[in-house]
């Protein structure tokens, strides 16, 4: 009598025990990141790392799936007009921003204007698309984008575009149109809350319970971001406990390290991100094109795909993830020195050492491996090689003068919009010049004209016609040796589960669509 | 009034240092390749825009213009923005110095308690085997490369051992504020909260060890050779022949003035102790100065690395000042002959 | 701190001082070790397994092998001989140590000489410029230096360079002004000897010991400071072996492949030992003290 009685007891107290331990336990996800993040301002956001905490903090019209669909977020439904100048979106009635006023048509507008006013970040997709004023709010949930042409990827565009809390803003103005308010406060209907941010070093984000999205089932409470690249730093968190999740930027023998640990698993996924060798097409010796294809045919991509980096063959600057647009009929590139040497006697430069410099960001091991074996293929061709590792943003600097830029250049470019325009437009056409995206300085009337021809048509399969000329035209000229589609690789716990690649920034790393297995 | 004048010496001396010193930083900053303004905008800003700034900047007036303006900024505690945190060089500063404070502050103390104990115990047995072994340790220690054994310690403590944490001043769950003095070890015991002691302790302990050891060896060294020089001395012999016990003749008559020697040295052990928190902090993550101006200088920030290399000037000065006068005050030789060597 | 005591021993007792060298036997040790690195670093074409490691070469196969009868010291993350780099990479640290003292001394002690001397203005304006320098620490410094410019060997070097003639010109100094009221130099004066047969006829060879033993210990931490510089990425570029970079890279594997890392690290040790080893001699042996 007296053994079940404590029996039954000690099972209801354990019981009770684990409820309210449940209960009181939060899901921390800690994650590290290699840069650290620039800025949280919706206006201002440009890198992965910006996006990352951005699309927590802040939700747009729309967000982005895994496949690129779009999906509703703040508008629940829209409507395209025939000649795709204009859209209409019907806001969620019951969305609201973290201070728990209602998300308005004013608010689009006011975020809208102001990402134009400031022209930073996210406002080069919308500049000459849709003017100031261009906005405007048909009702209180209802507002109508009007375009000044017709230009295709519109939709696409859209998630970039964060609402802020127009009334917070206002009253926080200050001299420079609310940025330093927002630099550091958070003025959104984001899932998440903005904790504490210790900008060289940390970021920690709670979650919104009022969010009017609601979560999913075993959601996360919080995410904190550490800021480090140092691989011994990343395993001595992962083996301490801390770690739940890595960057997708760690070396191999980091991600080996934490799998062993047993906590771990290797996470990976295809990518529309290509790994590019950018070409400068303007200075010698890489202004000829028989250069080019040496360069192109010295590259031993095996290896690069095996053992240094990982990532699926691409053959085009198109990766194949956007099926409708690949022109698949183009051969893959090959590595074969005998033919890298036929081309390099039919250049202009046969017969002579031909100096050549490759640039690389300092401090990316795998960069730096790439750019040897580059090195020892080339100097066997007669090229003399210069190494070039530079610093990030002193490569955003230099990129910005075609007499700097290195010959070649290692450059990962993914989607900033879920569309093929986003890969050709700020890669290859005139307009987009000048930053570390277009090191090729290819600056081609022809190629131009194709872009342009393709935004202008809301014809998908004529649109289809064009891109697939286009990779065509860009692989002869091969200004953009395609070494892989990035294979997004991380090592998360086994209890972390909601991780799909999104071929939009960093939308895959909005939390709300994580849970916690355990 | 000899002591005020020795104090007032000092310190026209330390700004004269310092004056110094700024000219020196700015010459270095002014012949750096690059155009500031464009590097501040970044690459999307228009030619009228990088003007603009240029001409805000100041950076179109002669140089002795920009130097004057450069030192007023300086005196006012302006140092520039950061091209990586978009923040005020003094605000960073301000908020990862007493990271780098606590680590050399405990740096210090490590040195001094392993030093001296080694040092008098060389010195009693001299020539014997435990003088051997403190030379041996006190070579050894000075030229092992600060990295080397930041890196060791690391491996055997944090991996092989598993017994100490190697990144960082607290476990990344553990939150707190050190919002008194800046320093973890005061601030949590003033808060109470002795298991943020304790961990602060414990992610103090390798850091410390590794910037410690060369200064440990260099602070052996003096004290053995100081004792040994002040046990020579005739009231020491006295001392013997009147039957007063070793162990007091060593403690009360040996010591005391065989400690002026270390602490001398300990201002030429700070020079190095600043260098080596460079390679130390990035090693152990220290969320500190010194790591702050690692990336400033890997990402090229050039108002924050020259604001982390005018602080450490100034830290260094001030630090010799502060041991200047200690020294002074102990030492009246030194007051009359004007500086201590 | 008294002044340091000017050394009597003239190098002349070549002989006498041989002896008593020899009969020291970290100085022996520290002797061997830096003639050893030195004749390594000389000779490191024909002695190294792997000569053309040094250069472009990859091989990604044999990456990360651990030490082994065929690789004494392992290879690192892109296949290369590590044992070759190390000795190659010693090379630099010496050429590093070559040059900063090779233009330290030089100027250092001509600006000593002058000061100690010449005493008035010219001795103000160079102790003032010298104490100014002296009080700001050379890591620091030479991080300022080689961080605005662009990061290569030269580089590094100017940066140290820029800072370490000032110790030698505190040395001079000090030993100039105790010769100068010496009996020899007035009798030289007297004898209407020219200021530059006084200054580097009768001073200079006195302060060569010093020298001998400031050059020997400065040589170490010449080599540890180089060593951290290229550490923090300021050396020398790749693929040119350099034993900081060496540690830096290799550091990322650690402790699995600790041979990347702690072997060039180990070289860097072994080398600051054997000058700082010789120098202790050298001190003991002209018993000059204070030369730090």
């Amino acid at each position: 009598m007296t053994r079940r009685f404590l029996t039954m007891t000690s099972a209801v107290a354990l019981t009770a025990g684990l409820l309210a331990g449940a209960a009181a336990a939060q899901t921390v996800v800690t994650m590290n990141t290699v840069q650290i993040f620039g800025t949280i301002d919706p206006a201002k956001i440009s890198d992965y790392t910006d996006y990352m905490a951005a699309v927590n903090l802040y939700d747009g019209l729309v967000t982005v799936d895994g496949a690129g669909n779009l999906v509703p977020q703040l508008a629940e439904s829209w409507v395209v007009s025939d000649d795709a100048k204009e859209v209409v979106f019907t806001l969620r009635a019951d969305a609201t921003f973290s201070d728990g006023s209602p998300v308005q048509a004013s608010d689009v507008i006011y975020s809208f204007e102001r990402l134009l006013r400031i022209a930073q970040g996210p406002s080069n997709l919308f500049a000459g698309v849709v003017e100031p004023g261009a906005v405007v709010a048909v009702d209180d949930l209802t507002v109508r984008f009007t375009l000044s042409k017709t230009f295709a990827p519109f939709m696409a565009t859209i998630p970039a575009l964060m609402i802020l809390n127009a009334e917070v803003v206002e009253a926080n103005l200050g001299e420079d149109d609310g940025q330093t308010y927002l630099s550091a406060n958070v003025a959104g209907s984001g899932a998440y809350l903005l904790d504490s941010w210790d900008r060289g070093s940390r970021m920690i984000v709670k979650r919104n319970p009022d969010y009017y999205g609601g979560f999913g089932e075993n959601p996360i409470d919080e995410v904190r971001w550490i800021v480090t690249n140092d691989e011994a730093t990343v395993r001595a968190l992962a083996a301490s406990g801390e770690l739940t999740m890595t960057s997708q930027f760690q070396s191999p023998e980091t991600y080996d390290a934490l799998v062993a640990m047993g906590r771990f698993r290797m996470e990976s996924q295809a990518t529309a991100t290509g790994f590019y060798l950018k070409l400068n097409s303007r200075v010698a010796p890489t202004d000829d094109i028989h250069v080019r294809r040496a360069i192109a045919l010295a590259t031993d991509y095996d290896t690069i795909r095996e053992v240094i980096f990982p990532g699926e063959p691409m053959s085009t600057p198109l990766p194949a993830a956007f099926a409708q647009f690949f022109a698949d009929d183009v051969p893959a590139p090959v590595y074969d020195l005998a033919a890298a040497q036929a081309e390099i006697d039919q250049s202009a430069y046969a017969g002579q050492p031909i100096p050549v410099t490759l640039g690389y960001v300092a401090g990316a091991t795998f960069e730096e491996e790439i750019s040897l074996l580059m090195q020892a293929n080339l100097e066997q061709l007669g090229f003399v090689v210069t190494q070039q590792p530079d610093p990030w943003n002193r490569i955003t600097e230099i990129a910005a003068d075609v007499a700097t830029t290195p010959n070649v250049n290692q450059i990962f470019f993914g989607p900033t919009y879920p569309s093929p325009d986003s890969m050709f437009f700020t890669q290859y056409h005139s307009d987009a010049a000048g930053t570390w995206a277009s090191m090729e300085w290819l600056q081609d009337p022809e190629v131009d004209a194709m872009i342009d021809a393709a935004r202008a048509t809301g014809d998908v399969a004529e649109q289809a016609e064009i891109y697939k000329d286009l990779q065509r035209n860009l692989v002869e000229q091969m200004v953009s040796v395609p070494l892989l589609a990035q294979t997004v690789q991380h090592a998360m716990d086994n209890c972390l589960t909601g991780f799909v690649a999104v071929p939009m920034q960093s939308f895959d790393y909005d939390f709300t669509r994580y849970s916690w297995t355990c | 009034m000899e002591f005020l004048a020795f104090l007032l010496r000092r310190i026209m001396w330390s700004l004269l240092v310092l004056f110094g010193l700024s000219v020196v930083i700015f010459t270095i900053a002014r012949v750096v390749p690059g155009d500031p303004a464009r590097m501040a905008l970044g690459p999307s800003a228009s030619a009228d825009q990088v003007a603009a700034l240029q001409e805000a900047l100041g950076l179109n007036a002669p140089m002795w213009e920009q130097y004057i303006r450069f030192l007023s900024g300086l005196t006012q505690g302006d140092l520039g923005r950061s091209l990586l945190t978009e923040q005020s060089v003094t605000v960073d500063i301000a908020k990862t110095f007493p990271a780098t404070l606590e680590l050399v502050l405990c740096t210090i103390l490590l040195a001094f308690v392993t030093g001296v104990p080694l040092g008098v115990a060389a010195a009693r047995w001299k020539d014997r085997w435990p003088d051997n072994l403190v030379r041996a340790i006190a070579i050894g220690s000075a030229v092992v490369p600060s990295f080397f054994l930041a890196l060791l310690l690391q491996i055997l403590a944090g991996y092989v051992l598993q017994i100490l944490p190697t990144t960082g001043r607290l476990p990344a769950g553990m939150r707190f504020d050190a919002d008194i003095t800046g320093l973890l070890v005061i601030d949590s015991v003033l808060h109470g909260r002795f298991d943020v002691l304790g961990e602060a302790l414990r992610h103090l302990l390798l850091p410390a060890t590794a910037l410690a050891a060369a200064t440990m060896g260099q602070i052996a060294r003096i004290t053995r050779a100081s004792m040994i020089d002040v046990s020579r001395q005739d009231y020491i012999e006295a001392a013997r022949a009147f039957g007063i016990p070793d162990r007091v003749r060593l403690f009360k008559y040996s010591l005391r003035p065989a400690f002026v020697p270390p602490l001398t040295i300990l201002g030429l052990e700070f020079a190095s102790l600043i260098g080596g928190a460079f390679v130390v902090e990035l090693i152990f993550s220290w969320p500190g100065m010194a790591a702050y101006g690692v990336r400033a200088i890997t990402q090229k920030d050039l108002n924050a690395i020259m604001g982390v290399v005018m602080v450490s000037g100034v830290f260094f000065v001030m630090v010799n000042l502060v041991i200047d006068l200690l020294v002074g005050i102990v030492d009246p030789r030194v007051r009359i002959r004007g500086t201590r060597a | 701190m008294s002044e340091p005591v000017v050394p009597q021993e003239a190098l002349s007792n070549a002989w006498q001082n041989w002896y008593r060298f020899s009969r020291n036997p970290t100085a022996v040790i520290g002797a061997l070790i830096v003639i050893l690195c030195v004749s390594m670093a000389i000779l490191a074409p024909y002695i190294t397994p792997y000569p053309e490691h040094v250069g472009s070469f990859v091989d990604f196969r044999n990456r990360h092998q651990p030490p082994s009868a065929l690789h004494w010291f392992g290879t690192d993350n892109v296949g290369r001989d590590i044992l070759t780099r190390v000795i190659y990479g010693l090379r630099v640290s010496l050429i590093l140590a070559v040059v900063v003292l090779g233009i330290a001394i030089p100027v250092g002690t001509i600006l000593g000489l002058m000061a100690g001397y010449y005493g008035g203005w010219t001795e103000i304006i160079i102790m003032r410029i010298t104490d100014i320098a002296l009080a700001i620490p050379p890591l620091v410094m030479a991080l300022a230096v080689a961080a605005v410019l662009s990061p290569s060997l030269i580089n590094s070097m100017l940066a140290i360079s820029a800072l370490w003639w000032t110790w030698h010109t505190r040395l001079i100094y000090s030993i100039t002004r105790q010769l100068r009221s010496q009996e020899f130099v007035e009798a030289a004066e007297t004898l209407g000897a020219s200021k530059a047969h006084i200054l580097f006829r009768e001073i200079l060879p006195n302060c060569v010991s010093a020298i001998a033993v400031k050059t020997s210990l400065d040589a170490g931490f010449v080599i540890l400071i180089g060593a951290a510089l290229s550490f923090l990425g300021l050396g020398i570029q790749p693929p040119t072996p350099d034993l900081g970079t060496m540690v830096a890279d290799g550091a990322s594997y650690l402790p699995d492949f600790w041979w990347e890392s702690m072997l060039p690290g180990s070289a860097i040790l072994f080398l600051a030992l054997g000058f700082n080893l010789l120098g202790d001699g050298l001190r003991d042996l002209f018993d000059v003290e204070d030369v730090r």
